[in-house]
Parts: structure tokens; sequence; C-alpha cells
């Protein structure tokens, strides 16, 4: 099995182009996050990957396969943004289905176990609330017992509790050494679960990485305080190593730095009258925010 | 083949559990018929047999075709709506087999239809017709649904749920309305006459009623018939090849 590659995808609708020459590889047996605004291109890129869409130029294989390839529709799951069920069938019978389309599926007590339906095996798929079809969708993704999982949000829609138990299922696949990729919305469930992070905007990749390098790249960390009275002096903040960018609110003044534990020490020796002193790591929400020029939002959904 | 028949197996218990199948394919065409039957006479002569067995071709006719054309057609509008063809394109099974395991679930389905038209009219009115006429008369009525089939699968092209439905429910009732399946084409007038015998249920219905009298069957109607079912399906088939396209 080896890593899903995209190379220079291009994909137009018209005359409107969602995916502007996006180069990126994701490696084998690990978990990636897709993550990028609205728009981006993300639900794009996945739709090629699962074969669902053609490229209008460029080429996404995985290993030596092509995207779309029959045989790997052998070797894939996925959860798309709708979770759809077959109406009329119980969630048992929907479940026996989807395993008889492959050649070596996962046993359906452990289907229905991940999906945490055990109790509600006789009911109609129809019937069951967003969230649960959000599992049963999850539980039809792992049918075949896949090696590699695509799952395009794959949470919106669960409540905590479903979402907690999601990760912690996924996290037992992630070390089976299955190469997953998921787009998400919570930027905490990327920075928790993911190994490596792929930012698009518009299109194209604008970084790539692990949670921690991205984090780091940048002068994210910073240290915050309060002057009481006069003493306010940028010019000099400026001059301390590491600092990048002053920024003042008020009272509060904010240095944007790269090492916080260095400039520590120089703010409190400055001899400016300080109180309040919060030192803060960078979040993966900064980053983004850097990277696309938006904020992340929560929830809602695009295509 | 394992999960040809897996997947037909499910086809059926879906249409076969929706509600609106009960509705539009059991109860519509078991009540009209007992109307008409009853209303016109059962034992009353018309076209060289009995309203009893004329009506039952006709409601029976009624059903397959709603069955087949909007049913159908309904059922593919909603599943490409709601994703389900696309969660479907995701799994290993092929479109051929997903597509033939639809076809032959309805078939089934039609199958048992005839059969329950056919058990109610020889219990309720006591139709008494040889052997060989029930069993000819049955398996054109389902052979002949195929072609409806194919302008199910034309109505399930329509994007919009709303609009498929609407428009299928229309198209269907409007074709047996028409083709002269509630009341015979001779009692319109002219112009609807000549309208109403070019359409295909007229062809799948006349058919059946000639068997059922003992008559000439006017094989032109098959045709007729199969050149309808051909035109749907090629209709069916430029739209999907466009959407492919796009």
């Amino acid at each position: 099995m080896g890593p899903i590659v995209y190379d220079q995808v291009v994909k137009t609708y018209g005359s409107r182009a969602a995916l502007q020459g996006l180069s990126l590889t994701l490696p084998a047996g690990k978990v990636t996050a897709l993550l990028g605004p609205n728009g981006a291109g993300k639900t794009t890129a996945i739709s090629i990957l699962l074969g669902l869409s053609k490229a209008t130029r460029g080429t996404v294989r995985v290993g030596e396969q092509m995207a779309g390839d029959r045989a790997l529709r052998e070797r894939m799951g996925a959860m798309l943004q709708e979770s759809p069920v077959a109406d009329g069938l119980r969630v048992r019978e929907m479940l026996q289905l989807f395993r008889g389309y492959y050649r070596d599926p996962l046993p359906l007590e452990h289907l229905l176990m991940i999906s945490g339906l055990e109790q509600k095996a006789g009911r109609r798929a129809s019937s069951l609330s967003g969230g649960e079809k959000r599992r049963l969708a999850f539980a039809l993704a792992m049918a075949g017992n896949p090696d590699i999982l695509v799952l395009d949000e794959p949470t919106t829609g669960m409540d905590v509790e479903s979402r907690m138990r999601f990760w912690d299922v996924l996290k037992v696949y992630a070390m089976q050494g299955k190469t997953i990729l998921f787009t998400t919305h919570y930027l905490e469930e990327a920075d928790a679960v993911a190994d490596h992070i792929a930012v698009i905007a518009d299109g194209q990749m604008v970084a790539e990485g692990t949670p921690q390098s991205l984090k780091s790249a940048m002068p994210l960390r910073k240290i915050s305080f309060r002057i009481i009275g006069e003493g306010f002096d940028e010019q000099l903040m400026l001059k301390w190593p590491g600092v990048r960018e002053v920024r003042r609110y008020g009272e509060q003044t904010e240095l944007f730095c790269e090492d916080t534990d260095r400039l520590l020490p120089l703010v409190l020796r400055s001899g400016i009258p300080l109180t309040d002193i919060q030192i803060h790591a960078a979040r993966l929400e900064d980053v983004f925010q850097r990277l696309t020029g938006t904020h992340a939002d929560n929830g809602g959904s695009n295509r | 083949m394992k999960s040809f028949v897996a997947q037909s197996r499910a086809e059926m218990l879906r249409l076969v559990r929706s509600p609106f199948f009960l509705l539009f394919s059991v109860l519509m065409p078991v009540a009209f018929y007992s109307i008409f039957a009853v209303l016109n006479g059962t034992s009353v002569e018309v076209g060289g047999t009995t309203w009893g067995t004329y009506s039952l071709m006709s409601m029976t006719a009624f059903s397959l075709i709603g069955t087949a054309a909007g049913q159908f057609g309904i059922r593919l509008s909603y599943e490409r709506k709601d994703g389900l063809i696309r969660l479907m394109k995701l799994t290993p099974l092929s479109t051929g087999a997903w597509a033939s395991a639809k076809i032959a679930a309805h078939l089934l389905v039609h199958l048992i239809i005839i059969a329950v038209m056919f058990g109610y009219s020889a219990i309720a009115f006591r139709t008494e017709m040889s052997a060989w006429l029930w069993v000819a008369s049955g398996l054109w009525l389902l052979v002949g649904s195929i072609p409806f089939l194919a302008l199910g699968i034309l109505l399930g092209m329509i994007r919009n749920t709303d609009a498929a439905t609407a428009i299928a429910n229309l198209v269907y009732m409007g074709l047996s309305v028409l083709g002269g399946l509630w009341m015979p084409l001779s009692t319109f007038p002219d112009w609807m006459q000549k309208v109403g015998s070019m359409l295909p249920s007229h062809a799948y219905a006349s058919v059946s009623w000639s068997i059922v009298a003992g008559g000439e069957v006017d094989w032109l109607d098959v045709p007729v018939l199969l050149g309808y079912g051909a035109m749907f399906l090629m209709i069916a088939l430029m739209l999907h090849r466009r959407r492919e396209n796009a």
C-alpha cells in the first residue's frame, strides 16, 4: 500500500476552478487532516480520490493505482457529507447488504459495535436520528475492512458523546496502520488526531506538516501583559530577541515571538511595571487563520 | 451472483415495505377494479369479454404502470438526491449489477401484484377463464411492464424530487386515463381516441384485453410498446451522458 498522491490536479466546473493545480502527498499508514476554509476544494479533492468525479487535469494515485479504479473500491471505505440510508431496510439489513459487497468484510457484530447501534439493529434505518445516521455511515464505510478510510466532515451532526466515541474507534484503526484522510471544521480534532495536516485554500496547497511543525513554523506563541501607567515602548520591545510583532489593545500588550522561554526573563527584567502576565501556546486555529486569511467556522457544509 | 441476489432481495423489501406501494400499487387498483366491475356489472359484456375480466386487465396494467414508471422513477430521483446512488458507487458493486438487481426486484414485485389482482378477481368476483388465458394474460402484463421501467428510469433523472413526484404521478395517471384503462377509448371524443390509441399504455392494455377476449391480438401493439421503451431508455442514457461529462 503506497501513499495517496495528488499531482497537479485541476478541476473546473464550467468557468469556476475548484482545484487549481493541487499537489499533495498523504503518507500511507498515517492520519491526515485536510483543512481549508469553505470553498477551498476539500470535498472536490475527496470526490476525485473516491472516483466520484474526474480531474480536469492532473492525476490522483493510491500507490500504483489510479483513483477511480474498481479494484481500489475493495480497499477503500468512505463517509461522505450526507449520510443516506436505504429506506425500508433495518439497520442490520443495511449493514449485511454492504458487507455482501466486499470479499473480506468485518463481522456484523463488530460493525454494530463501532456504530453503537447494537440496541437499534432491528430499527428501520430511516428512523434513526441525524447523529445515529452518521454513526451508521461510519460503520458502512468500515464494512469492507478497508486499508484506506476517507471521511468528509465525519463528526458534523454528531453530539459530543458520539464524537468522542468516533475518534476513539478511529484511533484504534489508525494504530492498525490504516491510511486515514479526513476533513473537519473542528480544528481541535485535527490537532488531536492527525499525524499530518494539509491546509488548502482556493484549490491549492498552502502548507503541510505535522501539527507541531505547522505551529512552530509561525511566530504564534505570545506573551501578554498589562502595563500599569506609562512604560509602553514599541521600539524597545521589537529589539528583544525573537519578538516578531507587538500589538496593543488599550492597556493590554501582546508580544508575538518564536520562543517564549527566552523572552519571558527579558520582559520581567525590563523594569516596565507589568501585571497579568500570560503565556499563550500557538493554536492550530491561529495557524489556520494566518494561512488562509479566514476564521475556521464551526459547522456549516461546503461542496 | 451472491451479491446480485442479496441486492435484489434488499430492493424488493424496500419496495414492498413502502407505504406508497401498498396504497398506489395494491389498494388503489383493487378499489378501482371493484368499483368499475360492480358499477358496470361484472358479467356485462364489453369488448368480447365481461367487465369483470376487462377491468381486471385494465387495473392490473394501471397498477403496474404506476409501480414501474411512477414509483421506480420517484424512488430513483430520491436516491440520487439523498446520495444513496453516490454511496453505492463507492462500493465494489458494479453499476450493472445494481441496476439489474433493481429491475429484477421490480419484476418479481410486478409478478406479486399480478397474482394479488388475479387472485382477488377470482375470489371476489368469481372470474372464470381457462388456465391458459390466466397464464397468457398474466405473462403479457409482466413482460409488457418492462418498457414502463424504462419510463421510470427517465422520470428518475429529474433532479428535483418534488418535481419528480408530481411529474411521475401526472404521467402515469395521464397515461392510464388517456390510454383507456379507466374508461374504454370508445367513450372518448374522436380526437382523444386518436391520441389515446397512440399511447404505450393503450398498446399495453390492448394486448391483454385481446388475450382475455380470445380474439385477435393486434401484434402491431408490441413494436409500438417496444419502441416507446427504447425511446425512454435512449433519452435517459443521453441525459446521463451529458451530466457525466458536465
